[in-house]
């Protein structure tokens, strides 16, 4: 099992490292925008154009500027630790920049994520045990209607229905608790959450539903139904958990994905997070904040993968170590 | 895939074949995909969406005889169709999803945008599925060094930052006048196209290679090795057609995936020129400076259409995983 | 710009008459800078917020060049001379700030001296009176390249001993500071607008002993700015400026979240007649959805915009509600938006295909996709009307309603070498496939549509390509990758400062033609070996230039000045014809009702906020 982590380890560092020199290639070699010049202002001599390559730490060799920066990752820069530079933009610390961008999506992601679990998980389980019926047609509808509606629509609807005619919701924009207390802050996200939620709640309920029969139908069921168990426990206690279980790693994954910042939903309720930043530093070609984003967003997959394999693993003794 | 992130199976399990005829078997035998067809016939859902998407393809066929009957061009510009502020018209007798900023009239485009979601919905999953198979046998096949490497590589693909990537090089190939490698990937269609192949294909080379690596060990397969056959003809003529059950079921559950992952580049806008319309971008147009507040037809109906397809598309995916595979039955 | 003068008389005698010429000229929707009937009130806060500050020099005054950047700067920095803070023209006049006077010049024009006021001091945590040497060394940092100074060209070669080196700021030999309330300029050259660039933000006078410690890399002191000006960024009187390691950033500036300026005690208001400071403060916070930020002002949580243009769901608001009218501010700006034609990519090399061009594009359809009449006066020639003074009279491709006229245009293209049937329609193959280039957001890409349409109507058929501001402006201001671009509709030109130049000189002379960062977009005057040395096809036809003209309007000064300059407008819309003028900009300003006095600084095109007045109670 060890043996197994650890390789696994290895491999999620690799990845890593793999990605960032992606990323590195895909956004220097090919940049649409070349920050040196873009920063050199208006009217830029070459003499300034590169005293700014200079700033930037572009005019060195791509290699030497891609080793520095992993040096500075592991080693700390004058930053603090990780060491992920400055923002070209805006001159900020690259590290904090990411923290406070990340404490956005984080709280949008776990709203999101617990609204999803109840509303998705129940729904799959009504709907399997009594598959045919009203219920189920209706748990299935929604879900289909989520899992084939485009999220920025959705939000959309949901801004022009409940905000911009009805009045009862609040505005987009993120009103961090700090500055004006968790109600706001709460109101704000409720939409957001909501609307990230149903499409993630409409995947949930049909997987959870076609677990469920599956594991319903198999033969230990039924045997446990011989036993006399009553329908309630053989559902909970045998049924439930087999079917629970890869929604339970499921969940892991998708949640580690949300770190690359759910751009759709943040860009449409204009929340300041990870998506948002992403978005707006490859217009700017903001290189640092680029490859930063995209270490947090892959180590987040990558790591949960690796979560998500080992608790698989372990509560599923069929599955075998490859 | 969902919207947001990248791709993931649905809910199948790849690990085991489609077992035709195990369930259904009269006294009559009849062919596995007679069986396949009378389950599906009987599915009410699946046939909507089979209709359904019949009719937008006649749509997408048809948009120029419609517009023509209209009378307004896709990208035909009306001055009365915009105030002295820019803002458009609503739905009326000459307008019947109303008009967008540029005087453009919205039903016109929202049917020709069906065009652009249905050419690249299936260019692009036909072009991940041709990709996706091949590397998926072969890795499953012929296993090992090669098995490793190809299983890394969608590993990779599938854990880098999707939209991030895919804003990337949109705009590292928006910049040049002939594109990205040497004009093949020009900006516009063949840009959405190989950017959502790109990312597309290793979700299905992930399964393929799961349903290959038990279909190796199958006795047809042993039958064939002691008569002779070179790998090659193997995968091509043994595996391959046994495949083609999941592979139809899966590139049909991809392909509104892929729809809606063109919308979501057209609505952070990858280029896609305006001259295309795309319902994605028309989505876009409406939520720049919050105008769907006040031209909410430019949200709702391309909105609606969207919607209408990707759903057609489960509901025959559904069906067709359903009829060809009745373990997972509704 | 640069010229021979004669004295300081002759100087304001041109002024003069640049403010009379202007005054003169016609102004459609000028300058109405209406204020609300209440009385002026002190105190409050001015609430404002801003999609992003868009510094590119961290805000750094030594290389912070952008009109919002400098915006702040007036309510934070004095120069020697300053303006005034309002509309029109008046606005564009130099006067003493720091300075007791205009300065005295030297007859042979080289020799500049200026004398600085009692009673100013910095603010805290410094707390000293300013002196010369303080300026001094505001032109020292300009010239240590680490500091990336962007208007350092102004200076360099300007006075003497001023040129860029690496390494720290170090002592420049044409300044003196004989004693610490007088300053001496030495120029090499006479130069007639010395004056006005001494009213530029990277001039203000910076302490040595917080900016050592900012001497690379560039940007650093831009969190530290120590005031001179009636406000000072929140938490200055918290900074340590004992040594280097204990200066931390104030906290009023962050750059992706706000700015927040609070009164400076040190500043005296008998010392400075430019600045009302009425509010006790200004708090500018970052909120990237615009949408968001006009709604907050009609609910009354801020008190008015910033740079940002009002969506036209808001313009069409405050426009027809006669109670909402008095809230919209519309003012002029120097500026122009503008089709960027290249004279070496085909089809545009043809003349004819130019001014076919400039009669078939949809002038009021743009202005309609910018939101309307408010957004801008439709523009018949180049330069603004408050530039050279050519009206709106002068519009050699005016057509009725300003919405294009075909007839028009097919005649011209009938005579260009890519109609060879004379079908009033490009037909060569060159002309289809062309690219449009343009930006990824809106007004822009509304407009795209129609600018697409009328090219067609005369067979040009484009390819349009949006993208992102910055780098639509770098594809084109670099000469290899500008040369694949047909036609461009995302370039704007503001003017620096009142001078016409600022609009002939950067934008079509040979010499601003450097493979980088070139300002001339539509490669004017470009000769066959600068085509070879920056690696692009020389048309057959060669290149239009406008070098001549230019030089020969350079040496002239006041009413001559003006009338060669509106000559050489002329001869660019009719010989050369590199642009279609799309409109002259307005900025359009929404306030609350809880501003009681508006105020537009002609100088940086925006609100002047240090002379705006609010009735709220709001702290900083």
């Amino acid at each position: 099992m060890w043996r197994y982590i650890v390789r696994r380890l290895v491999w999620v560092v690799f990845v890593l490292l793999f990605i960032t020199l992606l990323t590195y290639v895909l956004f220097y070699v090919m940049p649409p925008t070349d920050p040196s010049i873009l920063f050199a202002g208006k009217h830029p001599t070459p003499q300034v154009i590169a005293q700014v390559r200079k700033n930037l730490g572009l005019d060195r060799p791509f290699v030497v500027q891609y080793f520095l920066y992993l040096k500075h990752i592991v080693v700390g820069d004058q930053y603090g630790w990780p060491g992920l530079g400055f923002s070209f933009t805006t001159g900020k610390a690259v590290r904090s920049l990411i923290m406070e961008k990340l404490a956005v999506t984080f709280a949008l992601s776990l709203g999101a994520s617990i609204v999803w679990l109840l509303i998705g998980v129940p729904i799959g389980i009504i709907s399997a045990i009594k598959p045919g019926s009203v219920y189920d047609r209706v748990g299935m509808g929604f879900a289909l209607f989520f899992v084939s509606a485009p999220v920025f629509w959705v939000g959309l609807m949901f801004l022009w229905i409940f905000w911009s005619k009805l009045h009862i919701a609040a505005g987009t924009g993120y009103y961090p608790i700090s500055q004006y207390g968790v109600f706001t802050w709460a109101n704000h996200m409720i939409m957001p959450w909501v609307v990230l939620a149903l499409v993630f709640a409409a995947f949930y309920a049909r997987m959870v539903r076609g677990n469920l029969i599956e594991t319903m139908s198999e033969d230990y069921i039924r045997t446990a139904r011989a036993k006399g168990i009553s329908e309630r426990r053989v559902i909970v206690k045998h049924g439930l958990r087999a079917a629970l279980t890869p929604v339970v790693t499921m969940f892991g994954i998708d949640f580690g994905l949300l770190f690359g910042g759910a751009i759709i939903t943040e860009t449409v309720f204009n929340l300041q997070g990870l998506g948002l930043l992403s978005v707006q530093s490859v217009n700017n070609g903001d290189l640092p904040v680029i490859v930063a984003i995209t270490l947090v967003a892959s180590f987040a997959v990558t790591f949960m993968n690796l979560v998500v394999d080992i608790v698989y693993a372990y509560l599923d003794p069929r599955v075998r170590y490859t | 895939m969902r919207q947001d992130q990248s791709i993931r199976a649905d809910q199948v399990d790849a690990g085991a074949p489609a077992q035709p005829g195990s369930e259904d078997d009269v006294a009559v035998g009849k062919s596995p995909w007679q069986l396949f067809w009378r389950r599906f016939k009987r599915d009410k859902f699946a046939l909507v969406g089979g209709v359904l998407i019949i009719l937008l393809i006649a749509i997408a066929l048809l948009a120029p005889l419609i517009a023509k009957m209209v009378g307004h061009g896709p990208n035909e510009l009306f001055d009365n169709a915009t105030n002295e502020f820019g803002l458009p018209i609503g739905p009326s007798s000459k307008f019947w999803f109303g008009a967008d900023r540029s005087g453009r009239d919205v039903f016109v485009r929202t049917i020709y945008g069906a065009r652009t979601s249905l050419a690249v919905a299936f260019l692009a999953t036909g072009i991940a599925t041709a990709i996706g198979v091949t590397l998926g046998v072969i890795a499953g096949y012929i296993g090992g060094s090669v098995d490793t490497v190809i299983s890394r590589l969608i590993d990779v693909v599938l854990s880098l930052p999707l939209l991030l990537f895919a804003l990337g090089i949109s705009a590292a190939c928006s910049v040049a006048k002939n594109g990205c490698l040497h004009g093949l990937v020009q900006p516009g269609l063949r840009l959405v196209v190989f950017i959502i192949a790109l990312f597309t294909w290793p979700y299905l080379a992930r399964i393929v290679r799961g349903q290959v690596l038990s279909l190796r060990e199958r006795e047809f397969i042993e039958a064939s090795h002691s008569m002779g056959a070179g790998e090659w003809r193997i995968m091509f003529a043994d595996i391959l057609p046994n495949l083609a059950a999941p592979i139809i079921v899966y590139t049909t559950l991809i392909i509104p995936s892929n729809i809606l992952f063109e919308a979501a580049l057209s609505f952070l806008g990858v280029g896609i020129p305006q001259t295309t319309p795309s319902w994605g971008r028309m989505l876009a147009d409406a939520s720049n400076s919050q105008l769907f507040t006040y031209a909410w037809w430019m949200m709702l109906f391309p909105g609606i259409f969207l919607l209408v397809t990707t759903l057609a598309f489960n509901l025959l995916g559904d069906g067709l995983r359903d009829a060809l595979d009745p373990r997972s039955r509704r | 710009m640069r010229g021979s003068r004669k004295g300081l008389a002759l100087f304001v005698l041109g002024l003069i008459s640049l403010l009379i010429a202007t005054a003169c000229s016609s102004n459609n929707g000028g300058g109405s800078s209406t204020q609300s009937n209440a009385p002026v009130t002190k105190g409050g806060t001015y609430r404002s917020a801003t999609s992003s500050f868009g510094f590119v020099g961290d805000f750094d005054p030594v290389g912070e060049y952008t009109a919002v950047g400098f915006s702040y700067y007036q309510m934070l920095l004095r120069t020697l001379l300053n303006y005034t803070g309002e509309a029109g023209a008046a606005g564009l006049v130099p006067h003493p700030d720091l300075a007791t006077d205009l300065g005295t010049v030297s007859s042979d024009g080289l020799t500049y001296t200026y004398h600085l006021k009692d009673n100013i001091k910095f603010g805290p945590p410094i707390n000293r009176e300013i002196t010369s040497s303080d300026i001094k060394y505001a032109f020292e940092r300009i010239d240590s390249s680490s500091l990336v100074a962007q208007y350092a060209f102004y200076y360099d070669g300007v006075i003497q001993g001023m040129a860029q080196h690496s390494g720290p700021p170090r002592n420049i030999s044409g300044i003196d500071t004989p004693d610490p309330k007088t300053i001496v300029f030495h120029l090499t050259t006479p130069t007639s607008d010395f004056p006005a660039r001494l009213s530029l933000a990277a001039t203000a006078p910076v302490p040595e002993e917080v900016a050592k410690c900012f001497t690379k890399p560039a940007g650093g002191y831009g969190n530290d700015i120590v005031s001179s000006g009636p406000y000072m960024i929140q938490g200055a009187d918290q900074m340590d400026p004992s040594s280097c390691s204990t200066i931390k950033p104030m906290s009023g500036y962050d750059p992706t979240s706000h700015l927040i300026l609070v009164r400076n005690p040190n500043w005296d208001q008998s010392t400075d007649n430019l600045r009302k400071a009425y509010v006790n403060g200004l708090n500018m916070s970052i909120d990237s959805n615009v949408d968001d930020i006009f709604n907050k002002i009609s609910s009354g949580s801020l008190d008015g915009s910033f740079y940002e243009i009002p969506p036209p769901t808001v313009l069409q608001k405050y426009s027809t509600d006669a109670s909402l009218k008095p809230y919209m501010h519309i003012d002029p700006q120097n500026t122009t938006y503008y089709l960027s034609m290249n004279l070496i990519v085909p089809p545009f090399d043809d003349i004819h295909v130019r001014k076919a061009v400039n009669w078939i594009i949809d002038k009021a359809g743009i202005q309609k996709a910018w939101g309307g009449p408010a957004t801008g006066t439709i523009a018949g020639h180049i330069m603004p009307p408050s530039m050279a003074g050519l009206g709106t009279d002068y519009n050699p491709y005016g057509t009725p309603g300003n919405t294009g006229d075909l007839a028009k245009a097919e005649a011209e293209m009938k005579q260009s070498k890519y109609d060879p049937g004379h079908t009033g329609k490009c037909t060569d193959p060159v002309c289809n496939g062309v690219i449009l280039l343009n930006r990824n957001e809106p007004p822009w890409t509304d407009a795209e549509a129609g600018v697409v349409a009328a090219l067609a109507k005369i067979g040009i058929n484009v390819k349009a390509r949006e993208l992102e501001s910055g780098a639509a402006y770098q594809t084109i201001d670099t000469v290899k990758t500008g040369a694949q671009v047909g036609i461009s509709m995302n370039p704007r030109w503001g003017a620096d400062y009142g001078d016409p130049n600022t609009f002939a000189q950067p934008l079509f002379s040979s010499q601003a033609l450097i493979p980088v960062g070139t300002s001339n977009y539509s490669m004017v005057g470009m000769t066959s070996a600068q085509a070879k040395k920056f690696g692009v096809t020389y048309p057959a036809g060669g290149v239009p230039s406008a070098d001549s003209q230019i030089n020969s309007c350079l040496p002239k000064t006041g009413q001559d000045r003006e009338t060669c300059f509106q000559g050489f407008d002329k001869y660019l819309m009719e010989q050369v014809v590199p642009w279609v003028p799309m409109f002259w900009a307005n900025q359009v300003t929404i306030t609350s009702p809880t501003v009681t006095n508006f105020a537009f600084d002609q100088f940086t095109g925006f609100i002047a906020l240090q002379n705006v007045a609010v009735s709220n109670n709001a702290s900083p």
